[in-house]
């Protein structure tokens, strides 16, 4: 215990008064710390609430279900009901049919905006008290009383609170809502009690009797599936045979899984999103190793007088361990305002990334979980701590000799350059093949890990580098700017890894900077050329919130009959498909039947994998299938493999062909014929369909497409619930995703650059205070202000420039590892590279004019002090 | 071997050498040194720039560690010290007065003052109580919440001497102990010096370039190229 008060007093005493006394310093140490943890902390809440209200939403409407019957891009068949209730085992089963709704008049929340669509969940009252929970306010104790609304009433619907406010109801109000060809106005027959699946959706959510919402949908005799609740008896043979009882393409599965393979999706997207918000506090670690660093230094003299009177060598390294620690905690501290303000920016952010690219979340409520908050502090404080272990260990090595000695000196061994650099080039080396090596599914631990390897070699070779640059261009500099630019070249070179540790933070920051540019760059250009090839069209027809509904359901068959009567009408190409979202093993993924003739007349795939010509025939001949870089990726299967799959009851069982890119993100696609599949089930179903133009002109086949769409909106888009898109803006709302996408991205990347200005800044200052002495002793010969000025100039400019040069390098290679390597790995696919050069070379003189600003500070402090008084000292 | 006849020796030196790698070349700090010095002595350490002074200091302080040779003070065998029993023998043994004072900037004077009583374990507040009679004694009560910065040459020099006293020393080391104050600071701090090893026959060892501690020495000692020149007794 005295031990642990004398060292709380020595830590007071040496280290808070120190700290204190360069109040800015420390400021700016933790401002950058506390920049990291805050982008680290709010990514990951933002992310965790988004992950937590699916899940959250998936097991309230999948309440207590043990098993559940499905029919994946299809629906159960309602008459299985009944012999599933007497199978042996069985203790409850409750069909649920779920929609997609909006509200068909303007219910506009307060605050003007649109009011969003809401799940419209179809239950049985009676039958579903057994598998979920919920109640109707007001109830009874057994909470039925409204629930019978719901079967006598066949308006009646109960509504989640947090719906009942955004659309202001109250019970008893109508509500006429609209789907597909139905509109109906509903009674709003009471609230439905904050618990169960009056949470479910974040509580923008209504429940209807199934019957009511059968027959607004017209899904007449179906259901979405039939969950069931086994008595505690049940044996592996009563499932069995409950499996025995369904027919072909209707499945008995847990209902976690469908929860699991959105919760993996999300799970990947969050690591990116960690690991890529990570970087800001790596880049500050270097921000508290370089103060930490030279504080040791600058006290080394101190810390001898401390050995000489009988302080231990542990004192001394935990001293700076601790403040290293301290710098976390503080850092952590500041975070948390900083991250209350980017939560919510970044939440609806994240939010509506997860709702593009993976599954619809809906968020209620941002959680604080504790695992979270601790997670987040531990982060901040390791890594603090972990950048003052080698400053610290360097201090405990302060002899107590040093005391003794007229010029302290810093006394601090030296690592040869050589041999960092060549411990650089090994990591170097090893970057790719570590990169090759298998990873976990959607964790791209060897990426990461490559990664890491590749910024640690890079800064690793920044002190050969400067020595390098300090020995070959000073007899340059000598002839082109004179002696200042010359000691600078020769400070360059000496001062070993001190500038080393700044250079290393640039070579970060730049090496991200550079790499994110181009992955970005790389992927939109991809993304867009894709888009043009793979999703060429003039007209698109679909469902409204067809990808809201799972593409469940086809279009009319009134609308089909348009698109046949106008098929070849003045050249009009029509290319209709029919998408169906199904299951690999556990993985979700889209099954697109296309008719293949008029795909390879207007549209082309962009190959991966196999050959292009042969594979496109067999495709249309029905003969094989085409999967996307993204299913192969997840799946495991490449070219030749068999494909194998239930579709609407047919097993189908094709080689695959061929991969090719593809970039829709709910886990890739499987391409047939539609011919082929029309031949297999005997049913011709369109999800939706493209239309091709023609015209000699761009204007003509502009005013041709215009005149189409209004056909379209006139004979389809009124009467049934069709929306109908030019191309031109379905491949603009592609590149607007994107592009809202990557903001979250390029805001970390902006806060990953602010932190290594600081960096750069501090260390800069520090390393001219470090060598006051020094530098006043050259005024006190004769160096003028312009004189000392220019050589910090230099100085500064030398280090930024092998920085930026480093970077660059590193940057180019990472760049590497995130396209064929990272996103491969979490994502499945790849893109084709392409370097952003202007953002690259617009960045390299603001960097250097960053570095300019930068010295600024430390040029203002050796001006601005005596020479005499410096050297007294 | 010159020992003070009578007096239980404290220090006891043979063959005492110290060299330093320097480059590609091996420098002599003090070399084959032979040396007793008894309890109670006041020895001052002369030479030039270069002979040997400080490191002999350093080797007794526990700073440093000879290169070969024994040496043994109070009963410590310094040469074969392991960095722990050092670091004890720094703190319990010896207390050490430095030419440029070496006050920590960030402590107050009494702070400075109580800090190696600290680390040597003692309780806060006796160590407290100790060290503001020590302070008070030196002539530095109104002077003990102040900052190193704040005080002149001579007070930073007392309040060295206070720091290494805090800790009852058998041996009280000083190197230079004037060579940065003037003439009156320097009489001063010699005369507390001599009054510190007449009062409480505590063991005093001075490097100096000047003489005005030779009037108090019981003992002189005279380094020429790392080895002892001469050794004159009172």
């Amino acid at each position: 215990m005295r031990q642990f008060t004398l060292f709380l007093r020595l830590f007071n005493w040496f280290t808070v008064r120190m700290l204190k006394r360069h109040r800015w310093r420390v400021l700016t140490v933790l401002l950058g710390i506390s920049l990291g943890a805050a982008v680290f902390t709010s990514v990951r809440l933002s992310i965790g609430a988004s992950l937590d209200a699916f899940t959250r939403s998936m097991d309230l409407i999948a309440g207590k279900a043990d098993w559940t019957v499905t029919h994946h891009g299809g629906r159960v068949p309602e008459e299985f009901v009944a012999p599933l209730l007497r199978a042996p085992g069985v203790a409850a089963a409750s069909p649920i049919l779920t929609a997609y709704v909006h509200p068909a008049e303007d219910r506009g929340s307060e605050s003007g905006m649109e009011a969003p669509p809401f799940l419209l969940v179809g239950i049985d009252p009676i039958l579903d008290r057994a598998v979920r929970s919920w109640g109707v306010e007001g109830g009874g104790p057994g909470r039925i009383s409204g629930g019978t609304d719901l079967i006598t009433d066949p308006g009646a619907i109960l509504i989640g609170k947090p719906l009942a406010e955004l659309l202001r109801l109250k019970t008893n109000d109508r509500l006429p809502l609209e789907r597909l060809r139905s509109a109906q106005k509903f009674r709003v027959a009471g609230e439905l009690t904050t618990e169960g699946l009056g949470l479910a959706e974040g509580g923008k959510i209504a429940v209807a009797d199934i019957a009511t919402l059968q027959e607004f949908t017209g899904l007449i005799g179906v259901v979405d599936r039939i969950d069931i609740l086994l008595k505690p008896t049940a044996t592996k043979q009563d499932v069995e045979r409950i499996r025995s009882l369904l027919p072909p393409g209707v499945v008995l599965e847990r209902p976690s899984e469908a929860r699991e393979s959105g919760k993996m999706m999300i799970r990947s997207y969050r690591l990116n999103l960690s690991v890529l918000s990570f970087v800001s506090l790596f880049v500050g670690m270097f921000l508290v190793y370089s103060l930490i660093a030279l504080n040791a230094r600058a006290r080394r003299r101190e810390l001898a007088i401390l050995r000489s009177i009988g302080a231990t060598p542990r004192m001394i390294f935990l001293l700076f361990l601790t403040e290293g620690g301290l710098f976390g905690v503080f850092g952590w501290l500041a975070a948390l305002p900083i991250s209350t303000f980017m939560v919510r920016r970044l939440l609806s952010g994240i939010s509506g990334a997860i709702s593009h690219l993976f599954v619809r979340v809906s968020i209620d409520r941002l959680n604080l979980d504790p695992w979270e908050i601790a997670l987040s502090l531990a982060a901040t404080t390791g890594i603090s701590a972990l950048a003052a272990y080698q400053p610290a260990r360097e201090a405990m090595r302060a002899s107590p000799r040093e005391a003794i000695d007229a010029e302290g000196g810093d006394g601090a061994e030296r690592t040869s350059p050589r041999r960092l650099a060549a411990l650089g080039a090994l990591l170097i080396a090893s970057v790719w093949p570590i990169s090759r090596a298998p990873s976990p599914p959607e964790l791209p631990l060897p990426g990461y890990i490559a990664t890491f390897l590749l910024f640690s070699g890079f800064s690793l070779l920044s002190p050969w580098c400067l020595q390098f640059v300090g020995t070959r261009v000073p007899p340059l500099l000598r002839r082109i700017q004179g002696e200042p630019a010359y000691l600078a070249g020769r400070y360059v070179r000496d001062a070993g890894t001190r500038t080393a540790i700044s250079v290393g933070a640039l070579i970060t920051a730049m090496a991200l900077f550079t790499a994110l540019a181009t992955m970005v760059h790389s992927f939109r250009k991809t993304v867009d050329n894709w888009a043009n090839e793979s999703i060429s069209g003039d007209l698109f027809i679909r469902h409204q919130m067809s990808e809201t509904n799972q593409y469940r359901d086809p279009l009319p068959e009134e609308v089909v009959r348009k698109l046949i009567e106008i098929r070849g009408r003045g050249g009009v190409d029509i290319l209709p498909y029919r998408r169906i979202p199904l299951r690999f093993g556990g993985h979700p993924y889209h099954y697109e039947a296309l008719d293949m003739d008029v795909f390879r007349r207007r549209s082309r795939f962009l190959f991966v994998r196999g050959d292009a010509a042969r594979a496109l025939e067999k495709l249309a001949r029905g003969e094989g299938v085409l999967a996307s870089e993204v299913f192969a990726s997840k799946t495991g299967l490449g070219v030749g493999d068999r494909y194998r799959a239930v579709v609407e009851g047919v097993a189908i069982d094709l080689p695959i062909v061929g991969i090719a890119r593809d970039y829709r993100t709910q886990g890739g696609v499987v391409w047939h014929s539609l011919r082929a599949l029309e031949a297999l089930t005997g049913k011709r179903e369109w999800t939706g369909a493209r239309m091709f133009l023609s015209g000699s002109t761009e204007q003509e086949r502009s005013a041709a497409t215009e005149n189409l769409r209004s056909e379209l909106i006139r004979d389809c888009a009124e009467r049934y619930p069709v929306a109908v898109t030019t191309g031109k803006d379905l491949r603009g709302e592609i590149m607007r995703i994107f592009d809202e996408t990557f903001a979250v991205t390029t805001v970390l990347l902006l806060i990953a650059l602010l932190v290594a200005a600081l960096g750069i800044t501090t260390t800069l200052t520090l390393l001219v205070i470090e060598r006051k002495r020094q530098l006043n002793t050259l005024a006190a010969i004769g160096a003028g202000r312009n004189q000392l000025r220019s050589m910090i100039l230099w100085e500064s400019l030398l280090m930024v420039g092998v920085g930026e040069a480093v970077g660059l390098a590193c940057g180019f290679a990472l760049s590497y590892i995130l396209i064929f390597v990272i996103n491969r790995q979490s994502f499945g696919w790849t893109f084709i590279y392409s370097t952003d050069w202007s953002s690259v070379l617009m960045s390299l003189p603001l960097i250097l004019l960053t570095a300019l600003v930068a010295a600024i500070p430390a040029i203002r402090l050796v001006l601005g002090y005596s020479p005499a008084m410096a050297l007294k000292e | 071997m010159n020992a003070s006849p009578g007096a239980a020796p404290l220090i006891e030196a043979k063959g005492l050498t110290r060299t330093y790698r320097m480059g590609a070349s091996n420098v002599v700090g003090v070399s084959g040194i032979d040396l007793v010095v008894a309890s109670g002595e006041l020895a001052t350490l002369k030479g030039a720039s270069g002979s040997g002074k400080s490191t002999l200091l350093a080797l007794l302080a526990g700073l440093d560690q000879p290169t070969s040779g024994s040496l043994t003070v109070a009963g410590n065998d310094l040469q074969k010290a392991t960095e722990a029993e050092l670091t004890r023998y720094r703190r319990d043994v010896t207390g050490i007065v430095f030419q440029s004072f070496n006050l920590l900037p960030t402590l107050t004077v009494l702070e400075n003052v109580c800090l190696p009583a600290l680390l040597a374990g003692k309780p806060y507040e006796e160590t407290r109580s100790k060290a503001s009679g020590v302070v008070e004694w030196l002539g530095l009560r109104e002077r003990r919440d102040h900052l190193p910065s704040q005080l002149s040459g001579g007070e930073m020099q007392r309040t060295a001497i206070a720091r290494a006293l805090i800790n009852d020393p058998r041996l009280l080391l000083a190197d230079e102990p004037t060579g940065n104050l003037d003439s009156r600071n320097g009489a001063i701090v010699i005369e507390l010096l001599a009054e510190l090893n007449r009062a409480s026959g505590r063991t005093v060892v001075i490097a100096t370039h000047g003489d005005m501690a030779d009037a108090y020495a019981t003992m002189q000692i005279t380094l020429k190229d790392g080895a002892i020149h001469k050794i004159l007794r009172k």
